[in-house]
């Protein structure tokens, strides 16, 4: 009786006995020991009954012995439900495959809405997402993180001044602010030219106004290079000085390299390992054993699984081990000055506008010591150096303020 | 003659030494609970069983159960749960 559980789980049979002197066969039973209950009476000849299934075999002795006839009329419990689920599979193969079906599809790209952009900007950013992996059909789990996405999309897109990267879903939403340029103004007010940089000019090219220094000139920063007042000298009239002056300036610059440095790189070996975190559960999906590195670098990344609109309490967990190497690497003295003359010209183009050129180098001084090549190096750079300045009125006899300050007069 | 001999000598061992008769004399051990439940040990066989009526073998006599749905809940060699209404507890003496 106590453990009726139990009986349920070994399988239940319901017997119905019919024929005379059923009490007899009844007593039989229990003194072989064999487990009943429920004994009901139906009508004068039957009684019905149930048992375990492990003691259907006992039964055949007693039932041979006594005139009674022994129908099974009801089996449940564990066996026989398995075996109605075996019969059942389809729908059970059905369900879990439903199951990840929707599983599988909610943890997926579906969508990608861009908002707020113009059309040029919208096919760059699409080509960006395009780029990171950001496509309808890949699992999210491959995607990077919505921050990620949005620093690098504001890194890489210029006309973007804000991005704003949500993920609702499957679907990925962009807010986009694009930058307002203004247009450059193609009148410009009246303005002088004047040098920027301490300079030899060696070419001038002037568009407008009247130029007041001459090739192989020396200037200073602030001096006049070109005037934008023109006409006889008592009449002047105010233009804007436009022009490109290229002069020659000097950037000096100092290295240092050491002969031989050793530096950590990625040897390309690498393991990834995947993980399902339930809880506090962790289940590895693919990628087993250890790794053999000896110096590695550990990146994991996590995914929350989704299913329809709900966050699952499941992590999918991405861990890259990358091997790392310690590499040696040894200059002789003559590479090592070239390398470092390489390094400084890349410096110095570094701090350059984009129209300047590298005209010509000249070291200065070198020296090894302790093992670390030590370079001084001037650079010959040619480049713009006017800009404008504009005029105000009046600026010439310096009486600005006066007027500034008393407009009636 | 020598059954009634050994009756006596048990009966007047268990009054005399206190022990419980229904060990000492093979007694049944009958438990209800209200009239719905009759939990009957130390009887000897099923005799007869239907809906309204049970009759038990003892070792002296016939124990009857009258009442209504009666339905075994376990049977064991010397014991058994019987579910139902009871109405009537009789002992049929030969």
């Amino acid at each position: 009786m106590k453990n009726q559980w139990i009986n349920g789980l070994i399988g239940i049979v319901r017997v119905k006995v019919t024929g005379r002197g059923v009490e007899r066969f009844l007593n039989q039973l229990t003194r072989n020991e064999i487990l009943i209950w429920n004994v009901k009476r139906h009508g004068t000849q039957a009684i019905t009954f149930q048992i375990r299934l492990t003691d259907i075999k006992k039964l055949r002795g007693p039932a041979r012995a006594s005139e009674c006839k022994i129908r099974f009329i009801e089996r449940a419990g564990g066996p026989f439900f398995l075996q109605r689920l075996w019969t059942n599979s389809g729908f059970v193969i059905g369900a879990v495959a439903f199951f990840a079906l929707i599983l599988i599809l909610s943890n997926m790209v579906w969508g990608i809405e861009i908002k707020g952009a113009s059309p040029a900007t919208e096919y760059q950013i699409r080509k960006e997402l395009d780029d990171m992996g950001v496509k309808l059909g890949t699992p999210q789990f491959k995607v990077d993180n919505v921050d990620v996405i949005q620093r690098e999309l504001t890194d890489k897109v210029k006309a973007l001044t804000w991005v704003g990267v949500e993920l609702q879903g499957t679907t990925y939403h962009f807010q986009v602010v694009e930058k307002a340029e203004p247009e450059k103004p193609e009148l410009y007010s009246a303005q002088n030219l004047v040098a920027t940089k301490k300079a030899t000019i060696v070419k001038m090219f002037v568009e407008e106004g009247e130029q007041v220094v001459e090739l192989n000139d020396n200037v200073k920063p602030g001096q006049l290079l070109v005037s934008g007042l023109i006409g006889k000298e008592d009449e002047k009239q105010p233009v804007a000085a436009r022009g490109e002056i290229l002069g020659e300036t000097w950037y000096k610059s100092q290295v240092e390299l050491p002969l031989n440095s050793t530096f950590q790189v990625f040897s390309g070996e690498e393991k990834r390992k995947y993980h399902l975190n339930i809880g506090s559960a962790t289940i590895p999906v693919w990628g087993f054993g250890d790794h053999q590195y000896k110096e590695f670098e550990q990146e994991t990344r996590d995914y929350r699984l989704k299913l329809l609109k709900w966050e699952l309490p499941v992590i999918f967990k991405t861990e890259t081990i990358r091997e790392r190497e310690e590499v040696n690497r040894t200059y002789t003295e003559k590479e090592a000055i070239k390398r470092a003359t390489d390094l400084a010209r890349k410096d110095i183009k570094n701090q350059l506008p984009e129209d300047a050129t590298i005209k010509g180098e000249e070291i200065l001084h070198q020296s090894i010591k302790n093992g670390k090549v030590k370079l001084s190096i001037l650079f010959q750079v040619i480049e713009n150096i006017a800009e404008g300045q504009p005029i105000i009125q009046g600026d010439e006899d310096d009486s600005r303020f006066e007027n500034n300050g008393n407009p009636t007069s | 003659m020598a059954k009634k001999w050994s009756q006596l000598i048990r009966n007047w061992m268990s009054q005399t030494m206190d022990l419980p008769p229904d060990v000492m004399m093979d007694l049944p051990r009958i438990t209800m609970v209200g009239q719905i439940h009759i939990y009957i040990e130390n009887h000897r066989g099923l005799l007869a069983f239907s809906d309204r009526e049970v009759r038990l073998l003892l070792e002296q006599g016939q124990l009857l159960v009258k009442g209504k749905a009666f339905v075994i809940k376990t049977i064991l060699p010397e014991e058994i749960l019987l579910e139902g209404k009871i109405d009537q507890v009789i002992y049929i003496n030969e």
